[in-house]
């Protein structure tokens, strides 16, 4: 019965979704607004990378909504958990072996130096915050595996992100009142193209991005760990 | 063939769609939901980085001289699915955590056992 | 001249700092909202006159209208922000004394997101920014319902979490079909190039759109989980959920509806949409014996009557439907606030549990009742010049169906006030067993649900205090050209 439903309903969406998709040729030219942007964005932001322009330039505001949908979940899971009781430590888990406890000594400093190197690269090379930030939060996740009893500094990560987002918005509201007067505007000089110092406020806000989502991600594991144990 | 060439994106896109659609109304185990709404989201993720591609496109990074605008992808939907895809993750993670306080009080993952709420 | 992103990038801001300020004390964590919803209505109240004359365009980032993120400041937008604002500050008011056990602050933190998502749904002006901050309030409202741990409360925020993440991943096909079609996200450049499109996916587009959206809107086959949540989630959250999500959620109807789309020719399919989902929310409200049951239902039929009002489309009805808006959201949330402390001191959310409260906690039953009266209709409270509007905005058109159609309405009220006296009833006419001691809520949520009340009889007895935004919010919906010009130039 309910898979008839679904069947039924899956046939309506799909002819609605082909017959419109004819409208939209795949491989098509580019919109306007893309080509705008592939055109200016060198000139606008200073960035070589163009997705990177569009995330935090041209429409960085919907990025600093995207790091509050992220924060929100972290909030929300820290709720939904928290109810269930005080915090148990997590004893009686097995150690892990020492291959994996000796390579994550070596290993954990170099994953967070290239999470570091994604997220400062973000407006010349494919990467940027988020991706920087999951790769930092996966360095965590090394060491949950090979030493079980470790937890991370809650208030730590508590501080980073809270100061990294507060960063994000003060950037934003230094662009209302220096320069041209717009929320999330650049208001630092765009520096050479291809060089590490350039793009004004993109850098920046990637590294706050970065440490914000490492941060969360890495407490968002801490959470569901100690919740599984 | 020619069709197949046009459309295979957009076919594998709401494949997957459809595959997580019907996954979400026919499963009740949550887990089995959960796993659903991720097939869905990536499924939604595809279809919009197919719309943006432009035929032989390269990626839209400057990242030497010389490298033409012509031959560059469309960088508004990359973008907008950098967004999805973290929002994505945000409602996988809190289902996950939902999915092990349900678990918790309940027993089980099954949704149909859950008969609190009933008019 | 202030930007309206203020009353977005503070209350973030200030949320961002809730844990901080958590950190030092847990109690001082619970006044941050009500700093950062004060901050809002003031200056939403101050803004108001200016978006009267012209409306607020910013553009964020300093780029060109198409190509960066657009914030539309109108009467609506406005009118809706501030409400938002008062009654977030109200209810954090009631915060302060009614949430005191588990982790206090995540809520406030997450409570404050879920009102700067509903403030960035109404003032924005591009599409794929509406599901950014549409996707804030949601999230933050499946965490919120489920804060209590109980039970019902996990199976309700699951319900509404599956069926909420189901109409966003409808709700992005559908921008992505709008991307693909017209190459653009600001509102009202998709709004200008809808005249030479194609219809066919165009339909596609706006109902996939009106689905995604519809879930939080309540609209009638998709308010499956409303109940659920809105009776297992704490009563401060009740109040908001049911006062500003689902109506934030039915303005991106209208808004997507009226400007984007201007689907003139649909209007017909959602004025039985939304009667049906009157009729249904107040039958089924009708039925419940559960309080807050009861009150989430009454919400469905609340928001019936909106949809039903605005898709008739002329000036008064439009200006009927913002008002029942704004009416909703003072009663609708008083009752919330109302019942949290009475089904606090029962113990139990029967209805049958309530009798006797009226001796009991006299100023929260009083409150209570003023809501009741309010949401049914009857002067001098808000309810009844908002509600009247609605009724003459139909009958002026001298329209077979249309007028048909108000009698259904005033059938659906009739079954309203039913259930509501009932309950009032059990409150002061019905002795409840074991007489116990007089003891009403604490002085703090008395304060909140009187600030209520008073609003809920100086607007019922000098509705001209808010009719002139209302009229130029209608104009605003209305006249998409207007729109299209203020935000293109």
């Amino acid at each position: 019965m309910r898979a008839t439903v679904g069947l039924i309903l899956l046939a309506v969406i799909g002819v609605g979704v082909g017959i419109s998709l004819l409208a939209i040729p795949f491989g098509a030219p580019k919109t306007e607004i893309g080509d705008y942007y592939i055109e200016n964005a060198r000139e606008d932001t200073g960035a070589t990378n163009v997705v990177t322009s569009v995330v935090v330039g041209y429409r960085a505001f919907d990025t600093l909504g995207e790091v509050t949908v992220l924060f929100v979940a972290a909030l929300g899971l820290g709720a939904v958990l928290a109810t269930a009781g005080g915090k148990r430590g997590r004893s009686g888990v097995e150690p892990a072996s020492l291959i994996l406890s000796a390579g994550n000594i070596f290993l954990f400093p170099l994953i967070l130096l290239f999470g570091a190197y994604i997220f400062t690269h973000g407006h010349l090379t494919p990467g940027g915050g988020f991706q920087g930030g999951a790769v930092i939060a996966s360095a965590f996740l090394l060491v949950y595996l090979s030493s079980p009893g470790k937890r991370i500094n809650e208030s730590g990560a508590t501080l980073t992100e809270s100061v990294s987002g507060l960063v994000f918005v003060a950037i934003g509201l230094l662009g209302l009142t220096y320069g041209t007067h717009y929320f999330l505007a650049n208001f630092l000089p765009k520096g050479t193209l291809n060089t590490l110092f350039s793009a004004g406020i993109i850098p920046v806000i990637y590294c706050a991005i970065g440490l914000k989502v490492g941060s969360e991600l890495a407490g968002v594991v801490d959470n569901l760990m100690e919740e599984t144990e | 063939m020619s069709f197949l060439h046009d459309y295979v994106y957009y076919i594998g896109a709401f494949g997957l769609v459809a595959i997580g659609l019907l996954i979400i109304l026919v499963k009740r185990n949550l887990i089995k939901l959960i796993i659903g709404l991720s097939i869905l989201d990536t499924g939604v993720n595809m279809f919009l980085i197919s719309v943006g591609y432009i035929n032989r496109g390269t990626a839209p990074i400057f990242s030497r001289p010389g490298l033409e605008p012509d031959g560059m992808v469309d960088p508004v939907p990359q973008a907008l699915v950098l967004t999805a895809i973290v929002i994505g993750v945000a409602i996988l993670a809190l289902a996950l955590a939902l999915a092990v306080r349900f678990y918790k009080s309940y027993g089980t993952l099954d949704l149909r056992k859950a008969k609190e709420l009933r008019w | 001249m202030v930007s309206p992103v203020l009353l977005l990038a503070v209350p973030l801001g200030l949320a961002l700092c809730v844990p901080l300020v958590g950190k030092v004390s847990r109690r001082a964590a619970g006044f941050v909202p009500v700093i950062a919803t004060l901050l809002n209505l003031v200056l939403s109240i101050r803004l108001l006159p200016t978006v009267l004359e012209e409306p607020i365009v910013a553009n964020l980032g300093g780029f060109p209208p198409p190509f960066a993120i657009t914030l539309f400041a109108g009467p609506v937008g406005m009118l809706l922000s501030a409400l938002i604002a008062l009654a977030g500050l109200v209810v954090s008011l009631y915060a302060l004394s009614y949430i005191k056990t588990g982790p206090t602050v995540r809520y406030h933190t997450l409570y404050m997101l879920l009102l700067v998502g509903a403030t960035g749904v109404v003032l924005t002006g591009d599409v794929f920014n509406l599901f950014v901050f549409f996707e804030i309030l949601c999230i933050s409202s499946y965490a919120l319902v489920a804060y209590v741990g109980d039970r019902a409360g996990i199976e309700a925020s699951v319900k509404y979490l599956i069926q909420g993440a189901l109409g966003s991943a409808l709700l992005l096909i559908g921008i992505g079909l709008l991307y693909g079609l017209f190459g653009t996200l600001n509102m009202a450049d998709i709004a200008a190039r809808m005249g030479s499109a194609d219809p066919v996916p165009v339909f596609v587009a706006m109902a996939l759109i009106v689905v995604g959206l519809g879930v939080e809107a309540a609209i009638f086959p998709l308010n499956a989980w409303l109940p659920d949540a809105h009776s297992s989630a704490p009563s401060s959250i009740s109040a908001i959920l049911s006062g500003i999500a689902i109506q934030v959620g039915l303005y991106a109807v209208v808004r997507m509806v009226f400007t984007v789309f201007g689907a003139s020719s649909m209007l017909l399919f959602f004025v039985f949409m939304g009667l049906l989902t009157l009729l249904i929310g107040e039958l089924c409200a009708f039925a419940q014996s559960n309080i807050k049951r009861m009150l989430a239902y009454s919400s469905i039929g609340q928001i019936g009557l909106i949809i039903f009002a605005v898709a008739i489309a002329t000036t008064d009805s439009v200006t009927g439907g913002l008002f029942q808006m704004v009416s909703h959201t003072l009663g609708k949330a008083l009752l919330f606030l109302a019942v949290g402390y009475m089904v606090y001191r029962s113990g139990s959310m029967e209805i049958s549990s309530l009798e006797g409260m009226g001796r009991r906690m006299p100023l929260t039953s009083f409150a209570f009742t003023i809501g009741a009266f309010s949401l049914v209709g009857l002067p001098p409270f808000v309810g009844f010049p908002s509600k009247l509007l609605i009724v003459r905005s139909a009958l002026v058109g001298q329209e077979v169906l249309l007028q048909v159609l108000i009698g259904l309405v005033l059938l659906a009220t009739v079954v309203e006030g039913a259930y509501f006296f009932r309950v009032i009833q059990a409150v002061y006419f019905k002795k409840g067993e074991g007489q116990e001691a007089r003891q009403d809520a604490p002085p703090m949520a008395l304060f909140s649900m009187f600030v209520f009340v008073v609003l809920i009889v100086v607007i019922g007895v000098y509705p001209n205090l808010i009719t002139d935004v209302l009229e130029s919010g209608a104009s605003e919906l209305l006249e998409r050209a207007n729109y299209i010009g203020s935000v293109l130039g």
